[in-house]
């Protein structure tokens, strides 16, 4: 995103390679590009990832905080994202020049896990009506190099599946009151059921046609792109023989939005809601496997964390 | 002095380590490719990142016709913090941060070469655990050089504070947060250790003037010893990189 | 957040004793019955697929070049659009005309809490929603480096809230003569279960928002921005959880209740132009007349001159 400049030959190269399904790094039109992934990367928050894909870098923390639950949502927790541009990624961002970008982030993801078919907001209470979990998630992008919203969806959702929620270990009344007690024990704690959290998958119109994953070249040929949330399948966050006994689960859309100053057609709406469809399930499939084996590894032996020193 | 007890019978600190002892450093330079130069680097449980842009035409309000702006801007992550904080920058304690990052830099590059243009270093912790300025003066230094900017000299803070074994007085080098939050002195030191000056110095809470020499020189001590592991990694970056390239070329 | 130190703030964590009320924390289910009757009619007497009729009207607001002024039964939207101007702290020099959109909601508007004079989380998602609808339908080309403002001032919020801004923007950058692509009008729709509620009530959009754990429903909200002669969708936001099909199905109905907002658009718009047409011919008459009143004084005067 910094300094990008293309000339208008260059993006009709990239338009008409679009057009015959063959892009100008050799993908194809509903190709993603290699992602690395890891978990656990910062000590300091319950859970946390570090995405990388491609050029695009995201870091995710959550943290937890002990809240009391909406009066109209007494089982209920809370969920609040926080989208952080650090100038790291452009020098636009300096102060306060990332936090439109920041806020459109946010927003969609928090309409994408609104829903209770995405995340359920029940495994958050503690004690009904008086306390519940408050996630905080906090987003840090820290290079964009295009696909911003479908990096970070990843991320949230690989942050979520490493948050470990403490288990209250004694709730005492006193006069009415509620005490809460928290074990020391570090590892005293559980999972959280994230498997069908939402991912978002951006479909970015050239020409006639919609691509998944675009580059940061290609977002400058487009004028407009459509961010579509789906919820993820429970049976890819299982083991093969687990998942055997699980019931089919339709996948469904929890969050739509456009981005860009351009307009669609009706039909080629419906095409890439389609599309968007099916690049999610299988990214849905690539992060469920990479999620478990991270997961073995961390519970199996001491594993060696990399974050930026690769 | 009636200090808190930062130092077991054995004479080791709160995490083990020996009073002249830093913490392990590890860091990388070039981890980003957009940026025109980035380094991360890690003092044990302190995170930092640091990305520079330029140099580059500053804009007409800020040039200098003698030598180069330096921006610092210095930001935490939401979730560095033990606490989770509100916000990433705009605190009075970042841009206090920000004003000190650009003393200590700004007295190491050699801005002279550069009259009307600036250089940007953002630098974001990823991680707090004391000391998070050293590291972010040390990981700025890094950026700095694999952003091919020259400099007088390595750019290297450290911090000292100071504790009490069996009555004489026992400087310790690199605090850790526990340390920091236990209530002793922290005497933060930016120096350029090669040419032997200090850029910057800032201490807190109220120190004996007999023992502020001592603390200053474990402190200066501590400046030496991260320069040369810098100096290790850049040279090692340096070959790997020269290495890499061949393998791409052929 | 920035406080507002201006006006007296109540304490910082105070809610609205509201909240506490039987009525807001009814139970789901008990919501859900509320909203149909035993003949399948909502509340307020229509039928699922009925939206409520619109009044709307331009040249609400005096100082600004253009505005209008929207009502869906309880909905009420307020549209002012300004001059261009140059872009403020700028930089760069822009080759498209830039729209500057802002949505405000009245302090008396929502009936679940007083909306505080900060611009929150959701009017800044519907400013952003809104600048996406309009930016393709706008000539923004003709004014390179201007920005044009569009103001939003919801007067009163029962649902579709976005919906009614998009049109009464529509209508007002008409108003200002803004050259502009198409007509652009939108419409909402609330999904719960097999049930779709055409331009939904805030009740409606409540129970659909939020559904029960278990069970697997479709619900949402959806909202739709459509230019009618291009047949070109500019904005689409969804909420809730759907399956491709209820999505599609959703398109189709949307479609068709946005094209019949158009005739009603068409209608305003050359009401207008005759209006204008009308009040200049009069104001024309009224300078004649002046003028021949005044010739005729001065002929006077210059008889009395010659005269005297």
């Amino acid at each position: 995103m910094a300094g990008l400049l293309l000339s208008s030959t260059e993006k009709v190269f990239i338009i008409h390679g679009v057009q015959d399904d063959y892009r100008s790094d050799g993908r194809s039109n509903i190709d993603y590009r290699p992602m690395e992934l890891e978990t656990d990367v910062v000590s300091h928050a319950s859970g946390s990832s570090r995405l990388r894909l491609a050029n695009t870098d995201i870091l995710v923390g959550v943290k937890t905080e002990i809240d009391v639950p909406k009066p109209d949502k007494p089982g209920l927790g809370k969920l609040e994202f926080f989208v952080d541009c650090s100038a790291n990624a452009t020098p636009e961002f300096e102060g306060r020049g990332g936090e439109q970008l920041a806020n459109s982030i946010s927003n969609m993801l928090e309409r994408a896990y609104h829903s209770p078919h995405a995340f359920n907001l029940k495994q958050l209470c503690i004690l009904e009506g008086k306390q519940c979990w408050k996630l905080y998630i906090d987003i840090l992008i820290l290079e964009c190099g295009g696909n911003l919203c479908d990096a970070v969806s990843l991320g949230v959702k690989a942050a979520l599946f490493n948050t470990r929620i403490p288990f209250v270990k004694a709730v005492l009344m006193d006069g009415g009151n509620v005490d809460l007690q928290l074990s020391d024990d570090p590892y005293d704690c559980k999972y959280l059921d994230v498997a069908s959290g939402p991912l978002l998958v951006t479909l970015c119109k050239i020409g006639d046609k919609c691509v998944v994953d675009p580059s940061a070249e290609e977002e400058s040929c487009s004028v407009v792109s459509l961010v579509v949330g789906i919820t993820g399948n429970p049976k890819f966050y299982v083991t093969a023989e687990e998942a055997k006994n699980m019931p089919d689960v339709e996948l469904k859309c929890s969050m739509i939005g456009m981005n860009g100053p351009g307009s669609v057609a009706p039909k080629t709406f419906k095409d890439a809601i389609n599309q968007g469809m099916v690049a999610a399930k299988c990214l849905d499939k690539a992060l469920g496997q990479a999620l478990l084996r991270e997961r073995q590894e961390n519970t199996s032996f001491k594993k060696h964390s990399y974050g930026f020193l690769k | 002095m009636p200090g808190p007890d930062l130092l077991s019978s054995q004479g080791l600190r709160l995490d083990g380590r020996r009073p002249n002892e830093l913490r392990r450093i590890r860091c990388k330079l070039g981890v980003f490719t957009q940026p025109d130069g980035s380094a991360y680097l890690e003092q044990g449980n302190t995170k930092v990142l640091a990305a520079v842009y330029g140099p580059h035409q500053a804009s007409k309000s800020k040039q200098l016709t003698e030598g180069v702006v330096v921006n610092c801007q210095y930001s935490m992550a939401t979730f560095s913090t033990g606490e989770r904080k509100n916000r990433p920058r705009g605190d009075r304690k970042s841009q206090e941060m920000s004003l000190h990052l650009r003393q200590a830099l700004a007295a190491a590059i050699k801005t002279e070469l550069y009259p009307r243009s600036q250089i940007d270093i953002y630098v974001e912790v990823l991680q707090a655990d004391g000391s998070a300025y050293c590291a972010c003066v040390n990981v700025a230094t890094l950026a700095l050089i694999d952003a091919g900017i020259p400099l007088r000299a390595y750019a290297c803070a450290c911090s000292s504070s100071m504790a009490w074994k069996g009555g004489e007085p026992e400087p310790l080098v690199d605090v850790s947060h526990v340390e920091e939050a236990a209530g002793g002195v922290c005497l933060t030191v930016a120096s350029l250790p090669s040419t032997e000056s200090i850029a910057l110095l800032e201490m807190s809470h109220r120190l004996h003037m007999d023992y502020f020499d001592v603390v200053l020189s474990r402190a200066m001590q501590g400046c030496r010893d991260i320069e040369v592991i810098l100096d290790k990694a850049v040279r090692e970056h340096l070959v790997e990189g020269w290495t890499k390239q061949d393998v791409v070329t052929i | 957040m920035p406080l507002d130190y201006r006006r007296f703030n109540g304490p910082e964590d105070s809610v609205s004793y509201k909240i506490y009320t039987k009525d807001y924390i009814k139970p789901y289910e008990e919501r859900y019955n509320e909203l149909l009757d035993e003949n399948g009619l909502r509340k307020d007497g229509r039928a699922l697929n009925e939206a409520r009729s619109m009044f709307a009207r331009t040249d609400m607001v005096s100082q600004a070049k253009g505005s209008s002024y929207v009502e869906f039964k309880k909905t009420k939207v307020v549209c002012s659009v300004f001059d261009p101007r140059e872009i403020p702290h700028q930089n760069e020099f822009s080759q498209l005309g830039q729209i500057f959109c802002e949505v405000k909601f009245a302090p008396f508007s929502c009936p679940r809490k007083r909306r505080p004079h900060a611009p929150d989380n959701e009017e800044r998602a519907l400013s952003v929603a809104l600048r996406q609808a309009l930016e393709p339908t706008v000539c923004r080309h003709l004014f390179p480096n201007y920005q044009i403002d569009v103001f939003i001032y919801i007067l009163e919020h029962d649902g579709s809230c976005l919906a009614a801004a998009i049109n009464a923007a529509g209508l007002a950058l008409a108003d200002a003569a803004v050259p502009m692509y198409d007509i652009i009008t939108s419409c909402s729709l609330a999904v719960i279960g097999d049930k779709v509620f055409v331009d939904p009530t805030e009740a409606e959009e409540h129970v659909a928002k939020t559904s029960l754990e278990d069970s697997n429903i479709n619900h949402g909200i959806v909202t739709m921005s459509f230019l009618s002669e291009l047949k070109q969708i500019s904005d689409f936001t969804q909420v809730g959880s759907m399956d491709v099909e209820c999505i599609t199905k959703a398109m189709e109905v949307l479609e068709v209740e946005c094209e019949k907002l158009v005739p009603n658009f068409q209608r305003i718009m050359v009401m207008n132009v005759i209006h204008n047409f009308e009040q200049r011919k009069r104001l024309d008459d009224e300078a004649k007349e002046r003028e021949e009143a005044l010739n005729k004084k001065m002929e006077e005067w210059k008889q009395l001159m010659s005269a005297g």
